[in-house]
C-alpha cells in the first residue's frame, strides 16, 4: 500500500509504504513489519536521535486486540553535515523501519488488517513534515512463507549489532562532558571509527569527537550541554567502516552500565586512589563474608594457640599469615595480568565456575577437616624441621600460618563484597601495575585485622587461655569445615549432577583412608621400611582413586545444562530472549546468580522470592530472567562485563522501551527493589 | 604531576569544545544587529531586563506551528507587557529558505501580527554562531544580570503539529515565570527542536 507523501515543486518528496516479511499471519507466531520511506535524491529523514535539528520518524501501529508490536529497529544512519557546524543523523534515498509484531495466539479473522500512522520530517535545504496512514492486509493461515525477503535482508544488514567478543567500553565524566573509551582488536582495521550518540529524549549533547586513537583503542569526547544533568554514560553506536558514510559500514550498540567504569589511560590518580580504598575496605569485608566464616574460626583458633607464645613469635606468625594472603592475591593478580595480555576474559570468582577447581577445593577442605579431627598430624619434612630448629624459630608455625593465609583467601574469592565488585570491575580495565596495586590493597584490607592482632598481642588476651579444651574446639572446627565441604559439594552437584557427587565422595573416601594410614603408621617412630611401604600404599590409593574416580567417572559426568530449575516464574536468560522481550517493549528484570554465590542466595531468599516483591513483579508484568553463571556461561560473562561487573551477584532492571537499564546494588533490600519497581509504568507492558 | 596535566588538558578541552551554546549560567554574549526597520539593536542596551532570544525562519514548519495558531504571538505579547525584551533573530543566509530582506521582514511581522520587541536580521549568522543557534525555533532566556537562564526548545513536544501545543509544557514561559518570582529555573536546558538554521 503506497500512500501519497507531500508534494514539493511538483515532486513527491517521500513515498511511504508498509510491508511484512511473511505472506500470511500464523496466530501466535511473531513476524516483521516495515515502513519504507523512499525519498527524493538529496532529501533525508531522521534517525531516532536526529542530531542538531529535525525529528525522528514516528510510527504508530494499530493492531487487532491482543497483538503486540516492538520498538523500531533503526538502521545505522548517515552523519550529515550542514553549514554552521550543524550535524544531523538521518537517511538518504530509502529506509525500511522494521518492527516485530506478535499476533495473538487465538486470532480468528480470515484476513487481518494492520495500519500504521506515520509522521516524518523530510529535509533538504528546507524541511517539510509529512504523514501517512499505511495499511497492510494479510491472510490468516496455519502456515506461511517469507515475503519481501531481499528488502528485509538488505535493511537488516544495516542494523547495528551487539559488540564482538572482547569489546570493552568505559565512561568517564568531567566538567566538559563525557569521555568514552572503546577497545576491540577488530577496530584497528577500519579507517573510520565514529560514535553516534542516542541520548534520552530532551537531552542535548554536543558533537562527539574522536579525541585520540591508538591501535584498537579509541577515545571519544561528547560535550554535554547541561552540566547539571549528571549523566555518566550515553547509549549509542560505534560505527566503523572504510569511511564515515561508506556502504560497508557496520555498527555495535554501546549499551550503558549505570556504574561509571573509569578507563585505563584517563583514570586520574584520584580515581586509582579511590578504588584502592574500595579494594582495602572490600578486602577487610572479605573476612566477614559467609564463605570465609568457617575459616575465620580456624584463624581465631590459630591466634588462641599462639596466645601463650612469645610476642615476637606471634608477630612473626601474623606476618606469615599476612604473607600468605598477599601471596594468593598477588599470584591471582599475576595470573590475571597474564590472561589479560593473552586476550582472555578473566572474571572474578571464575575459578568457581570450573568444576575441577571446586573439586580441588573440596579435597583440601576435607583433608583439613580430617586433620582437625585428629586423624593425622601435619609434620614438615625432616630437613625442613631440622633447619627450623637450627633457626631457633618455629618454621612449622610460620609455614602453617602462611598456608592458612593462602587458604583463607582462596575460600573468600566467590564472595564479591559490594565494594570489591566496583573496585575489581575497575581493575579489569586497568594496566598490569594497577591490577597488582589493586589486589595488593585487597590483600592489605583482608590482613589488616591480623596485623593489628599480632602486633598488639595484648588484645589477644581477650581470647580464652589455651588448654585441653582446645582439642575439642579443634574437632568442632572440623565440623565447620565439613559444612564448608557440603557447600562446595552442592556447587559441584549443581554443575555436574548427582553422579559426579558420588564419584567425588568416593575419591574423598579413598583419600581419607590414605590420611588415616598416615596418622596411624607414619609416626616419627616408624621404621624406614614401614615408612616406605605406607607411603607407597598412600600414593597408590590417592593416585589410583584419583585416576579411577576423578579421571574416569567424574570426567564422564556431563555438565548439567540448566543448572538451576527455574521455579517461581523465573525463566532462563539468553541474550536472544532479552533482546526479544525488549523489542516487544516489555520490562525485564535479570537476576545474575550462581549456585556457589552465597550473597546471591541470600538476596534471593530474603528479597526476590518474598511475596511482596513477587507480587510487584507480576502486577507490573515484568519478565523475570535468571542468568545462572554456575558453569561460567560466556554469554553471561560478556553481559556482566558490559555492566562493569567481574562477577555475580548483579541485578538489572530494563524498564522497557528505550529507557536505560537500572543496576541495583549488590546487597538488595526489599525497599530498594519495591521502590524501583514502583517507577515502572503499569501500562508499559500492555501498550 | 600527572593529575596536574590531566586537569590542564581537560581545561583546554573545555575551551576547545565550547562550540556548543554558551552554557546556562554563563554571561550572554553581546551582539549588535539591524532590525527590520534598519535600526541597530544590541543585547547590551537591554541590560537590567529579561531578554528572550528566538531564532526564526518563517518558512520552517516548526516555526509555523507556533505562529500559525497565534501561540508565539500570545507569548510575545504576554511577556513584553511584563517588560520582557523579545528579540526574534533570523540567521538564515541569503539564497536559503527563510532569509529575509528588511522589507520581507516587515511584511512577515505585519501579516503574522507578531508582538516581539524587534525582529533582527543576521544574514551573516554572526549572532547565530556565537550562540550556536542550531534550530528554528531555538530559544534563550537572559536574566536582568545578563546571564543565560534557559537554553533549548520552545516546548516539550518536538513535533511540527500545532495540535500538540495545548498538551505541551512551554519551557520559555516556565523559565520566565520561575525566574521572575525569584525561583531557580527548574528545567534550564532542553534539546531544541525544529529546522536547522540555514547558515552560509
Amino acid at each position: 500500500m503506497t500512500a501519497q507523501g507531500q508534494i514539493y515543486q511538483g515532486k513527491q518528496l517521500v513515498q511511504a509504504d508498509a510491508l511484512a516479511n511473511v505472506d500470511a499471519v500464523v496466530p501466535g507466531e511473531p513476524f516483521l513489519v516495515g515502513v519504507r520511506l523512499k525519498m527524493q535524491p538529496h532529501w533525508h529523514t531522521y534517525w531516532k536521535y536526529p542530531g542538531d535539528a529535525g525529528i525522528p520518524t514516528d510510527i504508530k501501529w494499530e493492531l487487532p486486540e491482543g497483538w503486540r508490536v516492538g520498538g523500531i529497529q533503526w538502521p545505522i544512519p548517515l552523519k550529515l553535515q550542514e553549514p554552521g557546524d550543524i550535524q544531523i543523523y538521518g537517511y538518504h534515498d530509502a529506509v525500511l523501519l522494521i518492527q516485530q509484531v506478535a499476533p495473538a495466539k487465538n486470532s480468528t479473522n480470515s484476513t487481518v488488517k494492520l495500519s500504521a500512522k506515520v509522521n516524518w520530517l523530510v529535509c533538504e535545504k528546507i524541511c517539510i513534515p509529512g504523514d501517512a496512514v499505511l495499511t497492510l492486509s494479510l491472510p490468516s493461515a496455519a502456515t506461511n512463507s517469507p515475503a519481501n525477503t531481499d528488502l528485509f535482508t538488505r535493511f537488516q544488514k544495516q542494523l547495528p549489532g551487539s559488540p564482538a567478543a572482547n569489546f570493552s567500553a568505559s565512561w568517564k565524566s568531567d566538567a566538559a562532558g563525557l569521555v568514552l573509551n572503546v577497545t576491540q582488536l577488530e577496530l584497528a582495521k577500519f579507517p573510520s571509527v565514529d560514535f553516534f550518540p542516542s541520548p534520552p529524549e530532551n537531552v542535548a549533547v554536543g558533537h562527539p569527537r574522536l579525541e585520540s586513537h591508538e591501535g584498537a583503542n579509541y577515545t571519544f569526547r561528547i560535550p554535554l550541554d547541561n552540566a547539571k544533568q549528571n549523566f555518566k554514560s550515553l547509549p549509542g553506536l560505534i560505527v566503523f567502516g572504510s569511511a564515515t558514510d561508506a556502504p560497508d559500514r557496520n555498527a555495535w550498540e554501546v549499551s550503558i552500565g549505570s556504574e561509571m567504569v573509569a578507563s585505563n589511560e584517563n583514570s586520574t590518580a584520584r580515581d586509582v586512589l579511590r578504588f584502592l580504598v574500595f579494594g582495602f575496605i572490600g578486602g577487610f569485608i572479605l573476612n566477614l563474608m559467609p564463605c570465609v566464616l568457617p575459616v575465620i574460626s580456624l584463624k581465631i583458633f590459630g591466634f588462641v594457640q599462639q596466645a601463650g607464645q612469645s610476642r615476637a613469635r606471634i608477630f612473626r606468625s601474623g606476618l606469615a599469615f599476612i604473607a600468605g594472603i598477599f601471596a594468593w592475591f598477588l599470584g591471582l593478580a599475576l595470573v590475571l595480568v597474564i590472561i589479560k595480555s593473552a586476550g582472555g576474559q578473566p572474571v572474578w570468582a571464575a575459578q568457581f565456575t570450573n568444576p575441577y577447581f571446586v573439586l580441588f577445593m573440596s579435597t583440601i577442605v576435607f583433608v583439613f577437616a580430617l586433620n582437625l579431627f585428629g586423624v593425622f598430624e601435619i609434620n614438615l619434612p625432616q630437613w625442613l624441621s631440622r633447619r627450623a630448629v637450627a633457626a631457633e624459630g618455629s618454621v612449622h608455625g610460620d609455614a602453617g600460618s602462611f598456608f592458612q593465609g593462602v587458604f583463607a583467601t582462596v575460600l573468600a574469592t566467590p564472595c564479591t563484597a559490594p565494594f570489591l565488585g566496583t573496585a575489581l570491575g575497575f581493575a579489569f580495565t586497568q594496566s598490569a601495575t594497577v591490577i597488582l596495586l589493586m589486589f595488593g590493597s585487597i590483600a592489605l584490607g583482608m590482613s589488616a585485622p591480623y596485623f593489628l592482632l599480632s602486633a598488639q598481642p595484648a588484645w589477644l588476651k581477650f581470647l580464652p587461655k589455651p588448654g585441653p579444651w582446645m582439642v575439642r574446639v579443634k574437632q568442632l572446627m572440623g565440623f565447620l569445615l565439613i559444612a564448608t565441604l557440603l557447600f562446595l559439594l552442592s556447587v559441584l552437584g549443581a554443575q555436574r549432577g548427582v553422579a559426579s557427587l558420588i564419584w567425588t565422595c568416593a575419591f574423598l573416601l579413598v583419600l581419607s583412608v590414605a590420611c588415616w594410614m598416615k596418622g596411624a603408621f607414619l609416626t616419627p617412630l616408624a621404621s624406614a621400611k614401614t615408612r616406605g611401604l605406607v607411603l607407597l600404599l598412600m600414593l597408590l590409593l590417592t593416585i589410583g582413586g584419583g585416576y579411577y574416580f576423578i579421571g574416569d567417572k567424574f570426567q564422564s559426568a556431563a555438565a548439567v545444562a540448566n543448572p538451576t530449575a527455574s521455579g517461581g516464574g523465573w525463566e532462563k536468560f539468553t541474550p536472544e530472549r532479552l533482546a526479544s522481550e525488549l523489542q516487544q517493549g516489555h520490562s525485564v528484570f535479570i537476576d545474575f546468580t550462581a549456585e556457589w554465590c552465597i550473597t546471591c542466595k541470600f538476596n534471593e531468599s530474603t528479597v526476590l522470592e518474598t511475596a511482596a516483591v513477587q507480587a510487584a513483579f507480576s502486577e507490573r508484568q515484568i519478565v523475570k530472567l535468571k542468568a545462572d553463571w554456575t558453569n561460567g556461561d560466556p554469554a553471561i560473562t560478556k553481559l556482566l562485563k558490559q555492566f562493569g561487573r567481574p562477577g555475580v551477584p548483579l541485578y538489572v532492571l530494563y524498564p522497557g522501551g528505550t529507557a536505560q537499564p537500572f543496576v541495583f546494588p549488590e546487597l538488595l533490600t526489599k525497599n530498594t527493589v519495591l521502590e524501583k519497581l514502583e517507577t515502572i509504568n503499569r501500562t508499559v507492558a500492555s501498550q | 604531576m600527572k593529575t596536574l596535566l590531566l586537569a590542564l588538558s581537560s581545561l583546554v578541552a573545555t575551551t576547545l569544545f565550547a562550540a556548543d551554546s554558551p552554557p546556562v549560567g554563563a554571561a550572554a554574549p553581546d551582539f549588535s544587529l539591524p532590525d527590520a526597520s534598519g535600526k541597530a539593536q544590541s543585547l547590551s542596551q537591554y541590560k537590567g531586563k529579561y531578554v528572550v532570544l528566538e531564532w526564526f525562519n518563517p518558512e520552517c514548519p516548526f516555526v509555523k506551528k507556533h505562529y500559525g495558531g497565534g501561540n508565539m504571538q500570545k507569548l510575545q505579547r504576554e511577556y513584553t507587557d511584563k517588560g520582557v525584551v523579545w528579540l526574534t533573530i533570523d540567521s538564515n543566509a541569503p539564497g536559503y529558505e527563510g532569509n529575509l530582506s528588511p522589507e520581507q521582514a516587515q511584511k512577515v511581522m505585519k501579516d503574522w501580527n507578531t508582538k516581539q520587541t524587534a525582529l533582527l536580521l543576521d544574514p551573516e549568522g554572526k549572532a547565530g554562531r556565537i550562540y550556536n543557534a542550531r534550530n528554528t525555533p531555538h530559544m534563550f532566556v537572559i536574566n536582568p544580570e545578563g546571564k543565560i537562564i534557559y537554553e533549548g526548545a520552545i516546548d516539550s513536544k518536538a513535533s511540527p503539529n500545532p495540535a500538540d501545543i495545548p498538551s505541551s509544557t512551554n519551557y520559555v514561559k516556565v523559565a520566565l515565570d520561575e525566574s521572575m518570582s525569584g525561583k531557580p529555573v527548574s528545567n534550564a536546558n532542553t534539546r531544541p527542536y525544529g529546522c536547522s538554521v540555514k547558515y552560509k
